[in-house]
């Protein structure tokens, strides 16, 4: 509505004068910032702690630790201790076992009825029903639930929680003894690994010119040989033992790390300010470590994050396939190809370990993730 | 452009080499009770030390080692597994059930992958999204052997819809299909989630770039301009990740051979290690590598050829 | 100048326009009302701020609101429709063809793996079904208006090939290219330089001239509108401030905003300090009671605090929205500062200079 100055509608043609008073706001200011300046890592943590699923995958990994240095100490069974009379017990848990799940239970199947009574065979009060009777040739046959460490003679009041293996150890035991050393070979492999990554990237990257260029070939060669292929045979070479694994794994592990410090140390050699500070004099030993490292942490952190479950995998897989390290000391790639042998027959002797390493797997993935977002220095400031 | 195909070509043989070298060393540092094992017939012995010159100096060993390789491909007899037989044939005999497992495995992670990550991607945050999500970091993270694992006793043990392990007597071709899905299935997990979740990545960053914007404002429609640009931008970077998915099937399939007994190579290599039959393991980690740098070699080149800023920059003027 | 279009029939009428977006504080209002006509062969410049709506009229006129976008009401009438009522299925019909739109960044605006040839020519074959020969020969010919020298051979090149002004006529080509009879520019030389900018904006005069297209022209320099334009829209906080011919505009500025922009224009005779107007615009999910520009604005009188001004007409194609056009304001003596008034007689004395 566009109106004519000598033609206004009622509402506003006859305005009070003091409408049209001079009331000009004094002192108009650009608002004035009023948070504060939030550190690097602080802003990092904060935005990590928003993000629900990484605080839930966090947890889990703590939890899983925890559990790793204590249980296997409290079970009361040692990771080794064999007992072939209480091989292949199904799990058992104080509790539990009066829903009916976990109770040490087992249906052996195809037995004759007429044994039943037998209590050599069937210790007394072992059995606790019977079904599914037939006539085969012309014996009576039938299936038993029976109460399996009655069965076997186990004492009353002993429980194994996730059962027992083959040679009658207890699975709870391993299985976290197992976690125990999965963890420690994935931690230390990795740490070696950013440690001559670092090192490595840092020489390259400083001294520039043929011995760069040397050091970038050799690493892209080493970098193109499968990785499959060179931890077979360096396991080949070495033999079993957690310092087989490890070296296997550091082979060729460090390369993704050194090409990361390499590229920081190019990006930083360009600027400006680096000529400039050095014609002052500054030591480039400061300029090293007060200026590119710590642009490095953040991606080095994330690295080494995500570079867990690569660990644990490759280590489990050596084990399944037969590299894995020497018996009794168990991890859970053993475990879990231990078990396959019995899969059909005594499933649960995989699945507690298939549980947690996907648990292990899972949480560690979604941790990486949640934290390379917050270490991502583009999102700084975004809520 | 030549240049760059050769210099690539020439770092493939080089790692191979280097492969080889790295085989001999294995295979002479190995004790040698190969060699003075009671078990070891004495015909075997014999041949080997005569074949394996292994009176001579070490230098000329490797040398006839790689000679051997090189010019007849002869890598030597199995010991253990089956003793007397050239490796060589072992080898190739035990080819075609790895590869079929392994094109079949890709066969059908490609497009899965695609139409999860593309569902994904125009779905953005409704429970489509959340639910492949979800389902891409699990198939992610978890190792293909517990799926093989799970599926083995849930789906062939307690329903019985397949069998339990490959069906080497199998009549027709569609019985063998069928002991072999799933196989087929565990390994093509990983890659289907990995595909979805870098295209979806892509794709979503492509959708709302602003080179969508002018597709759609010269007179493109949606469907048009999404599959015309943003959906061709995205797949130059997945042809990147294809590498880390072939070579990721070819480790896999070792343990998945493994658990459903399937007679391929990745079992042959398996069975080998624990036998402790070397020349066998060596032959088997080295066709292994040749395949997988062929393959590298292959996905380098024509991502190369995808990207006409790699392309056409390299001959700006 | 400027107003000799405005005989022509009118070809895009915008009527009451408001548009909010969804955001997580709540409701943004960006466009609160805003009417204006495009009349056939004129080229019409909105000038604002950053977040003073004039970017989301010209998406709505194109269809290409945000998904989080409410129109909540008003009309945008072209040939017979309602733009604001034609469904997405349908849009692909008037985009391109009809209407075309330039963009701001070429670099990000042109897809980078495709050639350029292609992208002139992608609309022409898929949905104008044009074969091969055919469009290619339109699209060199294309780029030869457009001012890309070797067009044979630059037809098979790719973005990444090309500087940033060639890439801003590619732009202008692959607009051009569906023969529309309105052009829409948003702020195409804010990306380039200096050098380049002034070739692309008579580019567009140029091409205007030679297809007799209608433009509407977004920018927040001055400089530019008085090159370019015929009629200017002053946009504030999602409305229209001012309206009129360039030369009114400029000579006789009536809205204080206005005032702000022509004052902080740099210029090589004042001494004074330049006038930065102090303040940011308003949040707009709670717009203010009143004038939007008063807390900004050292002309500013109770009333506008209050209550929102109307437009208040100045001539038949002048008019701006502020209470010191009433009747009553006159008495309180409130102008247009001196500095300005000396700078625009400087102006219009060269103006007369030049002829």
């Amino acid at each position: 509505m566009i109106y004519d100055k000598n033609n206004l509608p009622e509402e506003i043609k006859n305005l009070p004068a003091s409408a049209f008073e001079s009331l000009h706001q004094e002192d108009i200011k650009d608002e004035k910032f009023k948070t504060k300046p939030v550190g690097f890592f602080k802003d990092a943590m904060i935005r990590l702690s928003k993000s629900r699923l990484s605080i839930i995958s966090g947890a889990i990994i703590l939890l899983i630790v925890l559990l790793a240095i204590i249980v296997p100490n409290i079970t009361g069974y040692s990771y080794t201790e064999q007992n072939v009379e209480q091989q292949n017990l199904p799990p058992k848990i104080p509790g539990l076992e009066k829903l009916g799940i976990f109770d040490g239970t087992r249906v052996l199947t195809d037995r004759r009825k007429d044994k039943l009574d037998d209590t050599d065979r069937y210790p007394e009060g072992c059995i606790l029903a019977v079904t599914n009777e037939r006539i085969v040739k012309n014996v009576t046959m039938c299936d038993v639930k029976v109460d399996y460490y009655k069965y076997c003679g186990v004492a009353e009041g002993e429980y194994h929680w996730l059962g027992t293996d083959y040679l009658g150890r207890d699975q709870l035991t391993r299985l976290f003894r197992g976690a125990r050393i999965s963890l420690i070979i994935a931690a230390v492999t990795v740490v070696v690994n950013i440690v001559i990554g670092v090192i490595y990237g840092a020489v390259s990257g400083y001294c520039g010119g043929k011995v760069d260029i040397f050091m970038t070939h050799l690493a892209e060669v080493l970098d193109g040989m499968p990785y499959v292929v060179v931890t077979i045979l360096f396991m080949l070479v070495f033999g079993a033992g957690m310092f087989s694994i490890i070296l296997a794994m550091t082979v060729t592990g460090w390369i993704g790390t050194s090409r990361l410090i390499r590229a920081q140390f190019y990006r930083f050699k360009g600027r400006e300010y680096v000529l400039a500070a050095r014609t002052l004099g500054v030591p480039d030993r400061t300029l090293i470590f007060r200026h590119i490292l710590p642009n490095c942490i953040g991606p080095l952190i994330t690295r080494a994050m995500i570079a867990v479950p690569g660990a644990i995998f490759s280590e489990s897989f050596l084990a399944y396939i037969g590299l894995g390290i020497a018996p009794p000391e168990p991890s859970i790639g053993i475990l879990l190809s231990d078990g396959q042998s019995v899969l059909l027959q005594y499933p649960y002797q995989v699945i507690f370990p298939a549980i947690l390493i996907s648990a292990l797997m899972v949480a560690f993935n979604l941790f990486s993730n949640g934290l390379r977002d917050a270490l991502d220095p583009t999102k700084r400031g975004e809520e | 452009m030549l240049k760059y195909i050769l210099s690539r070509i020439a770092a493939m043989l080089i790692t191979l080499f280097l492969i080889m070298s790295l085989s001999f060393i294995v295979v002479r540092l190995m004790p040698m009770s190969l060699f003075e094992n009671p078990e070891v017939p004495l015909e075997i012995q014999e041949q080997l030390e005569d074949k394996f010159h292994l009176n001579d100096p070490l230098p000329v060993q490797y040398f006839y080692f790689i000679t051997d390789i090189v010019t007849d491909l002869d890598f030597g007899i199995s010991v253990k597994l089956r003793p007397g037989l050239p490796v060589f044939g072992i080898l190739i005999e035990r080819l075609p059930p790895t590869i079929l497992v392994n094109f079949l495995s890709l066969f059908i992670s490609i497009p899965l992958g695609l139409i999860a990550g593309t569902a994904a991607a125009l779905k953005r945050n409704t429970w489509v999204d959340h639910v492949i999500s979800f389902f891409v970091v699990i198939f992610i993270s978890v190792p293909s052997f517990v799926f093989a694992s799970a599926l083995q006793y849930f789906l062939a043990f307690k329903l019985g819809w397949f069998p339990t392990l490959y069906d080497t007597n199998a009549a027709t071709l569609a019985e063998k299909f069928h002991s072999l899905i799933l196989p087929i299935i565990a390994l093509a997990l990983g890659p289907i989630a990995t595909i979805a979740r870098y295209l979806r990545g892509e794709l979503i960053e492509n959708i709302s770039s602003e080179y969508l914007l002018l597709a759609r404002t010269k007179g493109l429609t949606k469907v048009q301009s999404i599959v015309r640009h943003a959906f061709r931008n995205s797949l130059i970077p997945i042809s990147n990740t294809l590498i880390a998915m072939i070579t990721g099937i070819m480790g896999g399939s070792l343990v998945i051979e493994n658990i459903f007994a399937i007679p391929g190579q990745g079992g042959l290599t398996v069975k080998s290690i624990m036998a402790g039959d070397h020349f066998l393991t060596v032959a088997c980690l080295i066709f292994y590598s040749v395949t997988s740098l062929v393959t590298i070699l292959l996905v380098d080149l024509s991502y190369g050829l995808i990207d006409p800023r790699v392309r056409v920059g390299g001959k700006k003027s | 100048m400027g107003s000799e279009y405005m005989n022509n029939e009118v070809i895009l009428s915008v009527k009451d326009l408001r548009i909010n977006f969804r955001a997580y504080g709540g409701l943004v209002r960006a466009v609160r009302g805003i009417d204006f006509d495009l009349h056939r062969g004129e080229t019409l410049a909105i000038v604002g701020e950053s977040g003073s709506g004039k970017s989301v009229s010209i998406k709505a006129i194109m269809g290409i609101l945000a998904n989080n976008a409410i129109i909540e009401s008003g009309e945008i009438l072209y040939d017979g429709m309602d733009l604001t009522k034609v469904h997405e299925d349908d849009f692909h019909r008037i985009r391109g063809k009809r209407i075309g739109l330039i963009f701001q960044d070429p670099l990000s605006a042109l897809n980078p793996i495709m050639k350029i040839g292609h992208q002139i020519t992608e609309v022409l074959r898929l949905n104008d079904k044009m074969n091969k020969q055919d469009a290619r020969a339109k699209a060199l010919e294309l780029m030869n208006a457009v001012g890309i020298p070797d067009a044979e051979r630059r037809f098979e090149q790719y973005p990444f090939q090309f500087s940033g002004g060639m890439r801003q006529r590619i732009v202008i080509a692959i607009a051009l290219a569906g023969n529309p009879e309105i052009l829409i520019c948003d702020e195409p030389t804010t990306a380039l330089d200096v050098t380049v900018q002034a070739k692309i904006l008579e580019l567009i005069n140029q091409i205007k001239k030679e297809r007799n297209l209608s433009v509407i022209f977004i920018t927040h320099d001055l400089g530019v509108v008085a090159n370019m334009a015929d009629r200017v829209n002053v946009m504030y906080a999602g409305k229209i401030v001012e309206t009129g011919t360039s030369e009114e505009i400029f000579f006789e500025p009536a809205h204080p905003y206005t005032w702000a922009l022509l004052s902080s224009m740099p210029d090589l005779h004042t001494k004074e300090r330049l006038l930065a107007i102090p303040g940011t615009p308003p949040n707009m999910i709670f717009p203010p009671k009143g004038d939007a520009f008063a807390p900004r604005n050292q002309f500013a009188m109770r009333i506008d605090y209050e209550q929102e001004p109307p437009m208040f007409k100045i001539s038949d194609t002048h008019a701006a929205a502020t209470w010191l056009l009433h009747p009553q304001a006159e008495a309180n003596g409130i102008k247009m500062p001196e500095a300005l008034k000396a700078r625009i007689d400087r102006m219009k004395g060269s103006e007369v200079q030049n002829g």
